[in-house]
């Protein structure tokens, strides 16, 4: 995303005045202020900022800002963000969901808007359960766990989100948590600045349903910063080895950014427009085509 | 002379036989002639059998007909796979190959004896003049352009035109089996008298097929974005969009499935832009949801389901009317969304601008559906008049509005101005949750009543387009046809041959299908005691919805038939007379009324 910043804006200035649905201290606070903060730093002003999500309590998260906001369908937001962004490039396009709207029922979506590489921020808050319909499990759910849905525990391995999307070739991925406020503003901050795809992980803790490891309290003792592991986001490889650890270790900041990132897809639409829009006749005599020579 | 002919024409793949019946359209319409070219295959891939029918007349052309008038089987395997579709009885004349080794009076065709077989080395033809078997078709067109006077020298300029770039060797070979088929009807004349009398007109109409005219009409109706998955038969919407729409500044995205087309279509529409989808069937069941979140988040789009055999994969390659309860009914929760079909090619242009229009006029996903039969069959339109032709945009709000937004307020007329990102002061949250009219979610009973009833009524207005329903025949007559989609030209072809013959009868074709214009229907049922609604599916889904909204006369009877069976308008004349007389007998059996 290019920024061109004509007015100073704050934090308050994207935070709409309904009242979020999340249960007290849910981690999905600290990633709605986060959000504030980085469209604060980058400076659009929220009517040209587009916020689409899915279904889930994350999803919710749109109606909390004073963005232009799409709660959709489950499992759906990239699609729908995919047609708003080409609709229009000039607009900053936020997608966010959880973990299943994202890695189970639309785990579809995320390796084509990846390789079509449209410019998009995608944030998903990753808290290994199903919270809104009470305790199920998801597709990060640890094997073994006991939820509603799984009373003699989960016989299925969790997937893994950073190796996935390192692997379909994403051209930007990090990790975060509210456990480090700065530390998240900053990763979604880069991540709207970067040009193309962009995923961002947030380890947000479901405080009614999670798992006791998946607290703050625990990000905090447990996290490590790859900027004090002096990792270079240039390389891919490494990165994917240290995505290997998803689910022991708890690493923030920015395991990839790709030095040199691939054409986007609404910039190879605006290349064709130029070369064929000189072809085009009016609207009116398209019938035309269909008469005989 | 003959005023109209029907060829059918059935053979391998590979045989071309579609091709030559698309060359002998081309030429025929070129003399001004009408025609409509319906195609039929099997399913598979390469191969396989694949046959066309083609009917030319000197009047407009209001269905594809019924028995052939000729009939070419370049081999019988293939011919007899269509069974009912190419019918042949005893005055059709059958052409076939005579490497069949099949005698003239021993065709398989079972009871039927046709009026005339004429076995023709037509493989041999080929072979010896342009030396390959590819060039059978062409011999099949010299033998129908000499036998019925068709258009020779367009032929023939079509022939020179298509195989112009494929070298002088290919070229020259097929001028020379048009030549040697030309040469064989005159030395082999046939016994009866089968000329084509020269057409009435020398206007040069328009050749297309209904997927192209749908796909015409929409970048017309000022379609900005298409998003789609490939889906037989309606994938050449999206491939005549990934040609030319992108020359007007608009975008084709292929998308990973039929949910992402249409969920980027809902994006691109959310974000401005005149969007539609196309797909068959199964491509409906799944963007069932998205469409549902359309109407709640009340954003326009076109959605078009070109129909065929169902259900589940069902009959891919064939046509059927087996979608509309689909089309009405398939949202949950009280969702109504319009429903359009088109019943030729020539009004697919009509409906599908009209489906924009009342997209964007009311803010609301339109559903069209079209069939296979039309989709893929060519038809000569005449040149249409676009200038005449309104295009709606969305209402977008004023300044004013937006200086106190409310996204969903509840208008007299149950729109409401629609803003789109980019827009200072409509930031708005859409979604699929319910929500009040300033767009935040809620779960209050009385506010889903009040923002269901809005939705809804909305659409009323539609109810009252009486120009979506096209209402033909006598208006005193106590017997009536509905039909709708493809069948309405049968319908329609059957009525006038009825009128012909005498008979009172008055025909109605709606082509909003949903919501029910209830008027309309109580207003043509006036007076009427029976008739036919006639439709392409098992069950009669028209007949049943009329039955579900309107107070239909107790005699109106479904006349409904799986897909790819045709309906024929001479049985549709026969079942009408057969209801004149039932109402007569009843009349002069009615007992006297008792006095006293």
């Amino acid at each position: 995303m290019s920024i061109v910043s004509e007015q100073e804006y704050q934090a308050k200035d994207y935070k709409s005045d309904l009242k979020p649905i999340w249960c007290p201290s849910c981690g999905d606070f600290g990633v709605v202020s986060a959000i504030y903060k980085a469209l604060a730093r980058i400076g659009r002003p929220p009517h040209e900022i587009a916020f689409v999500s899915g279904i889930g309590c994350s999803s919710r998260i749109p109606g909390y800002t004073t963005a232009y906001g799409f709660n959709s369908v489950h499992g759906r937001a990239l699609p729908i963000a995919q047609g708003i962004k080409l609709a229009n490039p000039e607009l900053l396009v936020l997608v966010a969901g959880g973990d299943g709207d994202g890695f189970s029922i639309g785990g579809g979506h995320v390796p084509h808007a990846i390789r079509r590489n449209v410019d998009l921020t995608y944030i998903l808050m990753d808290n290994q359960i199903y919270g809104l319909t009470k305790g199920q499990l998801s597709p990060t759910s640890p094997r073994g766990l006991k939820t509603a849905s799984s009373h003699h525990g989960s016989l299925e391995e969790p997937v893994n989100p950073l190796l996935y999307v390192l692997s379909y070739g994403a051209g930007f991925v990090a990790q975060g948590t509210p456990a480090d406020m700065p530390g998240l503003a900053d990763i979604i901050e880069e991540g709207i600045r970067f040009p193309g795809f962009a995923f961002i992980n947030v380890q947000s803790p479901c405080v009614t349903f999670g798992q006791d490891e998946h607290q703050l309290r625990v990000h905090k003792q447990k996290m490590k910063r790859l900027k004090d592991l002096s990792h270079d986001p240039t390389d891919r490889l490494k990165a994917m080895a240290l995505a290997e650890e998803y689910g022991t270790e708890l690493h923030t900041g920015v395991f990839y950014r790709d030095p040199a990132p691939r054409p986007t897809f609404e910039s190879l639409v605006k290349e064709r427009h130029e070369r064929l829009l000189p072809e085009a006749g009016s609207r009116a005599t398209i019938l035309d085509i269909f008469r005989p020579r | 002379m003959r005023t109209d002919l029907i060829i059918g024409m059935a053979g391998s793949g590979g045989d071309g036989i579609v091709s030559a019946g698309e060359s002998l359209m081309m030429a025929l319409a070129e003399e001004g002639y009408h025609a409509i070219l319906s195609k039929s295959y099997g399913s598979q891939i390469r191969g396989g059998e694949s046959s066309c029918r083609l009917r030319v007349s000197v009047d407009p052309v209001l269905s594809p007909g019924g028995t052939l008038d000729v009939a070419v089987a370049l081999n019988w395997d293939d011919f007899l796979r269509f069974g009912s579709e190419l019918p042949v009885d005893g005055r059709t004349i059958v052409i076939y190959d005579s490497n069949t080794g099949v005698q003239p009076n021993q065709l398989p065709l079972g009871e039927v004896t046709p009026a005339v077989a004429v076995p023709v080395p037509i493989q041999e033809m080929a072979r010896s003049h342009a030396g390959t078997d590819k060039a059978k078709n062409t011999v099949v067109l010299g033998l129908l352009a000499g036998w019925f006077r068709l258009a020779r020298e367009g032929v023939m300029t079509g022939i020179r035109r298509k195989f112009a770039k494929k070298g002088e060797q290919v070229l020259l070979g097929n001028e020379r089996a048009f030549s040697a088929g030309l040469e064989f009807s005159s030395a082999n004349p046939l016994p009866v008298d089968v000329v084509m009398s020269p057409p009435k007109s020398n206007g040069k109409p328009l050749v297309l097929d209904g997927n192209e005219m749908c796909a015409a009409a929409a970048i017309f109706a000022g379609c900005e974005f298409f998003g789609g998955y490939p889906i037989t038969p309606s994938s050449e919407i999206m491939h005549f969009l990934a040609k030319e729409l992108w020359k007007y500044g608009g975008i084709v995205l292929q998308a990973e499935d039929e949910i992402a087309g249409i969920g980027a279509v809902v994006g691109a529409s959310f974000a401005g832009k005149k969007a539609m989808t196309a797909t068959s069937g199964p491509g409906m069941s799944l963007k069932t949801e998205m469409l549902g979140l359309a109407t709640m988040a009340e954003l326009p789009l076109v959605c078009v389901n070109v129909q065929r055999g169902g259900p589940s994969t069902g009959i891919p390659t064939k046509s059927e009317q087996s979608d509309l309860y689909q089309a009405i009914f398939s949202a949950h929760g009280d969702a109504v969304r319009p429903v359009l079909a088109p019943t030729s090619v020539h009004d697919t242009f009509q409906i599908t601008v009209e489906a924009f229009n009342i997209a964007e006029e009311y803010q609301t996903p339109v559903i069209l559906l079209s069939d296979q039969e039309i989709a893929q069959r060519k038809e000569t339109v005449p040149p249409i008049d676009t200038s005449n032709v309104p295009v709606v945009n969305r209402r977008l709000p004023t300044q004013e509005e937006l200086e106190n937004y409310v996204r969903f307020r509840i208008t007299e007329s149950g729109v409401s101005p629609i803003s789109y990102p980019g827009m200072k002061g409509g930031n708005y949250l859409a979604s699929g949750i319910e929500h009040n009219e300033k767009g935040a979610p809620t779960a209050k009973g009385d506010i889903h009543a009040r923002m269901n009833e809005k939705r809804i009524r909305k659409l009323d207005p539609l109810k009252l387009r009486r120009d979506l329903f096209v209402i033909e025949g006598d208006p005193q007559a106590t017997l009536a046809l509905v039909s709708w989609g493809s069948v309405a030209g049968v319908a329609t072809e059957a009525l006038h041959r009825a009128r012909k013959a005498g008979m009172r009868v008055k025909l109605l074709v709606p082509k909003l299908l949903y919501p029910v214009s209830e008027q309309v229907y109580y207003e043509f049922f006036r007076g009427v005691e029976a008739g036919l609604v006639v439709e392409q599916s098992h069950q009669g889904q028209l007949y049943r919805v009329l039955r579900m909204y309107v107070d239909v006369p107790r005699k109106m009877q479904s006349l409904a038939r799986s897909g790819s069976n045709p309906i024929l308008a001479e049985e549709l004349v026969a079942r009408l007379s057969q209801l004149a007389l039932d109402l007569q007998r009843e009349r002069t059996s009615e007992p006297e009324p008792q006095l006293g």
